[in-house]
């Protein structure tokens, strides 16, 4: 579906070319769920920014489908953290979902919106504006706005990196519901070791300066899952404390190297 | 409306009326000409009476307005190029500041030998004045959110539809705000080119009248005048919130 071949970034900096990405190989197939762990500055939203055509590579090969990327592929949608910035103030949530498909004739554009409303629950706001709503919900119109285009692939840039828990882990069972009705592939950064071993099929780390992929671990926890018997079940665990690891982590802050 | 009237301020302005008025009548103020407010009312019937005010008043009105309309078309239309277009602002930003800080006032007698006495010097002062505002308001307001340009991009928008949707939605509070400083200062010009060319309109009525001498009737213009001012604001602000209600209130202005 998607996949890179020795991707290689290199950004301009402040004190020269930052090399970011360095022969990243990745590959995403259809209807999985892949999330992109790392740290802060590892390189992710980097790496999600060249598969969603917003960031063009300095090296290598992208592709979707086979085809080469350069520009926001057809059918691949970006969902970005930041839902203040992304949503227009000045239309109305309807409005919001609707942005992206007006050249479609207006009752299937109208049916598209009520289907991506109410499928992360929001059918009843649609005639407010967006910063009247909070936080999650605001999020919520961000995802409504991409299923409105009945994307092929989701690519989300730590979408619930700026909630509070509850909404967070709220919108993380709407988005598997989601996924599990419309088949979506989905490419999912994000910095929280539990969100993305909950939500994956497949998770990888990005790990070094400039980063590589430094783990690529397969998640065959059953769904759907669950925000308490899933993260209580032993092999749950087994996956968390090996991307911890991963990610450098050592066993109690105290312990001797 | 009347439940968000200020009756405060409402009631010092009617002490000041009264004030003047008192001053005037006891000859504590001994200017030769200076009316009180009673006189002034009286001038103003007289010239609501002979016709002479709404001749004036329309006049004014069609100058100021037709040079700020057209000033908001090109001004709106340019402003937008310079914005987007980063060899254009490079090439011509130079250029355009010294203009801006010419006062628009030594345009007028520039304007009055190129048109003559006539409307179009009117026309043609009330334009230069507003566009400045107009232009760099919308030059500014071209400066979109990273973000949301990426949100159309995104979303497959066509460069066109990221400009109609995207990019001139989000400047509309900031144009709205060159448009009315542009009609204020469209106003302010229109009369100054009536004082010194085209004698016509209400900055004609106010010199004509104090050279006859009708103290009265020459306050009454500037009452007119400041009321004018009054209203022409609140209209454009009240068509903009109309128009533009879901921009304006994102912004806190509606």
């Amino acid at each position: 579906m998607i996949s890179c071949e020795d991707l290689t970034v290199t950004l301009p900096g402040a004190s020269g070319p930052v090399h970011i990405l360095d022969k990243v190989r990745f590959s995403v197939d259809k209807g999985e769920f892949v999330s992109v762990l790392g740290t802060s500055g590892s390189g992710k939203t980097t790496l999600l920014r060249v598969l969603g055509g917003l960031q063009p590579a300095t090296g290598g090969r992208v592709s979707c489908d086979g085809a080469g990327i350069s520009g926001p592929p057809d059918g691949v949608v970006t969902v970005f953290q930041d839902y203040t910035h992304s949503l227009l103030p000045w239309r109305t949530v309807r409005r919001n979902v609707a942005l992206g498909i007006e050249k479609l004739p207006k009752s299937e554009r109208e049916g598209r919106v009520d289907d991506a409303l109410a499928m992360v629950g929001l059918s009843e706001r649609g005639d407010e504006y967006p910063w009247r709503l909070s936080g999650g919900m605001q999020q919520r119109v961000q995802i409504a706005r991409a299923l409105a285009m009945r994307p092929r692939v989701l690519l989300m840039d730590e979408p619930f990196g700026a909630l509070d828990a509850m909404t967070k882990a709220a919108l993380q069972d709407q988005l598997q519901q989601v996924q599990e009705l419309t088949g979506t592939t989905v490419v999912f950064v994000t910095h929280d070791v539990e969100e993305a071993v909950y939500l994956s099929d497949r998770l990888v780390v990005l790990r070094g300066s400039p980063a590589n992929i430094g783990l690529s671990l397969d998640v065959p926890l059953p769904r759907p899952r669950d925000q308490v018997v899933t993260k209580e079940r032993a092999d749950y665990l087994e996956l968390r404390h090996e991307v911890y690891e991963a990610l450098g982590h050592r066993v109690g802050p105290w312990s001797k190297t | 409306m009347v439940k968000n009237l200020n009756w405060v301020g409402a009631a010092v302005f009617a002490l000041g009326l009264g004030l003047w008025e008192l001053l005037v009548r006891t000859g504590v103020l001994t200017f030769s000409y200076l009316p009180p407010p009673s006189d002034v009312a009286v001038g103003l019937g007289q010239l609501l009476g002979s016709g002479e005010l709404s001749g004036a008043l329309g006049h004014t009105l069609l100058a100021a307005v037709s040079g700020w309309a057209l000033a908001g078309l090109i001004g709106v239309a340019a402003g937008s190029v310079l914005g987007l277009v980063r060899p254009v602002w490079t090439y011509s930003m130079a250029s355009l500041e010294a203009l801006r800080a010419l006062p628009i006032v030594a345009f007028v007698p520039v304007a009055v030998l190129l048109f003559g006495f006539s409307v179009q010097t009117e026309i043609s002062v009330a334009f230069y004045a507003a566009l400045w505002p107009i232009l760099l308001n919308t030059v500014n307001g071209m400066g979109t959110e990273a973000r949301l340009v990426e949100t159309g991009r995104v979303l497959r928008l066509s460069r066109a539809a990221t400009l109609w949707k995207i990019r001139l939605p989000a400047a509309t509070a900031t144009i709205v705000v060159g448009l009315r400083l542009g009609l204020s200062t469209s106003l302010v010009l229109t009369l100054v080119a009536e004082m010194v060319g085209n004698p016509a309109g209400l900055g004609f009525l106010l010199v004509s009248k104090g050279q006859a001498l009708q103290p009265g009737q020459m306050f009454a213009a500037v009452f007119v005048i400041g009321v004018t001012g009054i209203v022409l604001n609140a209209v454009v602000l009240g068509l903009a919130r109309l128009v533009f209600r879901g921009q304006l209130a994102a912004a806190g202005e509606a």
